[in-house]
Parts: C-alpha cells; structure tokens; sequence
C-alpha cells in the first residue's frame, strides 16, 4: 500500500510553543524558557507542547506600507501587530478596510510566495 | 583602563557612489583619517584595522572587505577584522576598536565604516535591509524597517498627540544643518509649507509607511567615515598632528529580535540600558551633553531616542522641538550632521559618520552656521535592527 497522504492538501498553520516544565507560551520558538530555562531541542521539540496559533486577537499597531520590498507587486500592504486572548503577540499582514488601533479581529494563516525562496505561511488579520 | 582617543577623522561625501568598489570608498574615508592625523606615511604602525559593515554580501556580492581595504591602502600585514551588526555596525567597529586600546592589546586602531547600498535598485534594497527582522516571524510576513518605522509612529501618535506636522519640523531643522554639512548626501533645505502646510504637500511629502512620509524617512545612501583611535596614556600618543578627542564614554545593549515581543513595543529598553552604561562610564548625566547625533532614520526615533537618553521626559520631546531647543542654536542641538535624514544613512557607515560629526563639532571644525557654540560633550546614539542592538558613544573635549 503506498501512502499519498503527503500529497493531501494541509491547510497553512503557524505553530506557537508552550514549556511542559513550566506552561510558559511563546511565538515564535525559543530555544530556552525565560521562565525555567528548559531546552527546547528543535528537532524533536521534547518537553514542549506545540499549537496552532490562530483566531480572535486585537490590534495593537498599523500601518499602510507603500515601499514594498522586492517581490512584491501590490501598491501597498497593510501590516499589523496584534495580541491574541492568551497575551501571545505577532505581526503579520491585515486584510481590513478601515484599521483602527484596538479593534477586534481573527487571525488567519495563508501560504505567500512573494519573498525569496520557498513558499511560507503568513498571518493575515481579518475582521470577524 | 587606558584611556582611548580619537586623533584623526575621515568622511566620504554621502550620496550615490555606486559606480564605485566599496573598498574603494572605504579607502578613501581612511585615507582621509590618517592624513587628517598626519600619519600616512607610518600607516603600517598602526596595530590594528577594524572595519564595520553590515551587507556587502548581498549588495555589492563581496565578503572580506576588511581584507580588501587593507590591501587597497598598503598597509598589509596590519590585522584586519569586519565586524556586523546590522546598521550599528559602524560604533559596533568603534566600541571593538575602544576595547582593543583600553585593554592594551593595541595601541593605535583604525576604525573604517562603509557601505555601498545603491548599486541595487530601491526595491532590492529594502528587501536586503529587511534581512535583519526576525526570519520568520518579521521577514517571512513581508515587513520591513519602513513598516516597523511606521507602527512605531502610530503608537507613538496616538499616546502622547504627536502629529504628522511635528514630524516635518524634524525634517525642516535637519535638512536646515545638512545643507550646510559638505558630506551631507541631500544638501538642501526645506520649508514647513513645502512638506506639511502647503496646498501641494500630499504630492511633495508622500506616505511611505503611513503615517511616515517621505520627509520623515532616510535616503539609501553609499559613503564611508572613519577615525583613527590612539591610547591617550602610551609614548605613541605624541606622534599624532591633532590633540585627541577623548571617548568618554561608549556602551551597547540588546533587546528582543521580534518587536511584538516587548513588553512595551514604545519602549526602546537598549538604548536607555546602553545610554545608561555610557553615562555612567563617563560619570556624566544627560545634563551635561552639549549636543547629540541620534540615529533618525525614521524621524519618530529622533525624538524616541532622545528620551530613551534622558533628554526630555517621554512624550515630551515634540514639544521642545516646535520651541526650537534641539535647532542648532537651541539649548540641546540634535542631529547637527543633519542626522540619517538629511545626511544619509549607508548603513554600515552611520556609526562611524556619526562619530565624525562629534570629532568635527568639538575641534569647532563644522562649518559656519551648524558650528554648536564651546560643546564639551558629544552623545551619539547609533541604532542597529529595529532597536534590538544599540551602541552608544560619549565624546569628550579634554
């Protein structure tokens, strides 16, 4: 039996990180708790719990940006950072028409193939 | 601790040098040092070269600079290292070089610091800068410096009532000392009606990150400085045609790679830790500085930066801005050089321009009309990534 399951389509996710020893969470990875000091081996990541980071957050900061960078062929990009309910931050792209510091969102993951290299998965903000 | 001085200053004109090959253009700043140090001709007693660059990998596909400009003035088998940190790379060369002489290890150290930025289009370029950001988390999203620059802005707008006109006076008064700074790579100035009143200020000053506009961000510049540091206590100190200028004081501090992750993203915690560590090595406080080179590549972090240091209290510093007291005839001059604004900013050479401006300023060597009346006391603040590695420098007239 030949297993195809590595060709199924696996929806984009962004992986945030928590220490077993001490329940500290952290995106991105760490190599070392803050908290505990535990070793996080990035490879097998032993001794730490990993999940999907995603859903409702809040903007913290915008802006509109105009001098994308190469790769890029948009006019413009709308960049935010935001705080998810569990104190988790992260920056990532927004995808809302009038942006307001404060305001309720989702956080999204999409694959982006505009920088160099390899495809990577991104945050895009939206409104619920 | 031997004390470390500066006996001679070199800057290229800041601007678009790109035709140019980078060791080339740090040559030439070097160069300048030693003549301007009146030690040529001995250049080979120099102990040792450190030069501060942060990507000529990727934009002029070259790595060993250090070993090409030593090669290019002759000076082989003086030891040369490079050393990176982003666009602190600069005072990062010049606080290895302090140490080098304050431990003894060496006696006289030439500092260079260049970067060649313009022989890639403005696309590439930020695409290039943005390789400093976190790589997945900053980078892999598609942000760059102008974005951080811009969030910045906007916490820091709706905090404290900054506004988009008390940014265009930041402009006003750098590009006013710029214009008159022979290195300068925009040596223009430009009027308030120009980028912030006028009818035709949208279509002159435009957003590049909003609310940064285009008056309120640095140019990509190509250029190089460099000193020559010499120990004050050694016998050597007396071959040198220029009396020192002594480093009073010179620290660095680090805060977290991605900018989500401080606990106050307002808050630029290394350069207060590092200004701290500076005060204190020079056993000088914020009140004792005559005039200050903060590294304004967007605007908003020339007044950040000049609370972080002490300066005004925070929140504040717009306000003393619209009364004129860092003009270069106010009570604390900020960005005499012109600053990253008007100046420029070739990323690699920004610590050590910067170090050349306080040089130039204490020996009253600037030109008529950006000379700041008797400073004893110079501050440099040389800001690498978004604020995660910041150096920095203390300069004394002795």
């Amino acid at each position: 039996m030949i297993d195809f399951s590595m060709y199924d389509f696996k929806e984009p996710k962004i992986k945030a990180y928590k220490c077993e020893k001490c329940g500290t969470v952290y995106y991105p990875a760490p190599m070392i708790c803050r908290e505990c000091h535990s070793r996080r081996d990035p490879v097998t990541d032993k001794h730490w719990e990993t999940f999907d980071l995603e859903g409702p957050c809040e903007l913290l900061a915008w802006t509109r940006l105009w001098n994308l960078p190469e790769g890029y062929n948009s006019k413009f990009l709308l960049f935010g950072i935001v705080q998810f309910d569990n104190g988790l931050r992260a920056s990532g792209r927004l995808e809302v028409e009038k942006p307001a510091t404060g305001m309720r969102l989702v956080a999204t993951v999409e694959e982006s193939d505009e920088r160099p290299g390899k495809p990577v998965h991104v945050f895009v903000f939206k409104q619920d | 601790m031997a004390r470390v001085g500066v006996v001679g200053i070199g800057h290229t004109k800041f601007g678009n040098l790109s035709q140019y090959d980078l060791g080339d253009v740090m040559a030439y700043a070097a160069t300048d040092a030693l003549k301007d140090a009146g030690f040529l001709e001995r250049r080979k007693e120099i102990d040792q070269v450190i030069v501060g660059n942060m990507a000529s990998g990727l934009f002029c596909h070259q790595s060993a600079v250090a070993s090409s400009v030593v090669s290019k003035m002759d000076m082989e088998p003086v030891p040369a290292e490079l050393v990176e940190n982003g666009p602190a790379s600069g005072a990062s060369a010049i606080k290895i070089g302090y140490m080098a002489v304050a431990s003894g290890m060496a006696d006289i150290v030439l500092v260079i610091g260049g970067e060649v930025m313009r022989k890639v289009t403005g696309w590439t370029g930020t695409e290039y800068v943005a390789t400093m950001l976190h790589p997945e988390a900053e980078y892999d999203m598609g942000l760059t410096l102008p974005g951080f620059g811009g969030m910045f802005t906007r916490m820091y707008m709706e905090k404290y009532g900054l506004t988009e006109r008390d940014l265009a006076l930041l402009a006003v008064k750098n590009h006013a000392n710029g214009a008159k700074n022979k290195y300068a790579h925009i040596q223009a100035e430009c009027t308030i009606e120009a980028i912030a009143d006028g009818p035709e200020a949208n279509v002159v000053n435009t957003y590049v990150a909003e609310p940064l506009r285009m008056y309120s961000t640095c140019p990509v510049s190509d250029g190089a400085a460099a000193l020559l540091l010499v120990n004050m206590d050694s016998p050597k100190a007396k071959l040198f045609s220029k009396k020192p200028v002594r480093i009073a004081g010179i620290a660095s501090a680090t805060d977290t790679h991605c900018v989500h992750n401080r606990k106050d993203p307002l808050k630029l915690e290394a350069v207060r830790i590092a200004a701290e560590k500076a005060y204190a090595m020079a056993g000088l406080t914020p009140k004792d500085i005559s005039f200050a080179e903060l590294h304004d590549a967007f605007s908003i972090l020339e007044l950040a930066i000049s609370e972080e240091v002490g300066f005004f209290e925070r929140g504040k510093s717009f306000l003393a801005v619209r009364k004129g007291e860092t003009a270069i005839d106010g009570r604390l001059p900020i960005n005499t050089s012109g600053g990253l604004k008007s100046k420029g900013h070739p990323v690699g050479a920004t610590g050590t321009s910067q170090a050349v401006e306080l040089v130039r300023q204490l020996r009253g060597e600037a030109e008529q009309g950006r000379q700041v009346a008797d400073p004893k006391y110079g501050m440099a603040v040389n800001f690498g990534g978004f604020g995660n590695n910041v150096v920095t420098m203390i300069f004394a007239k002795d």
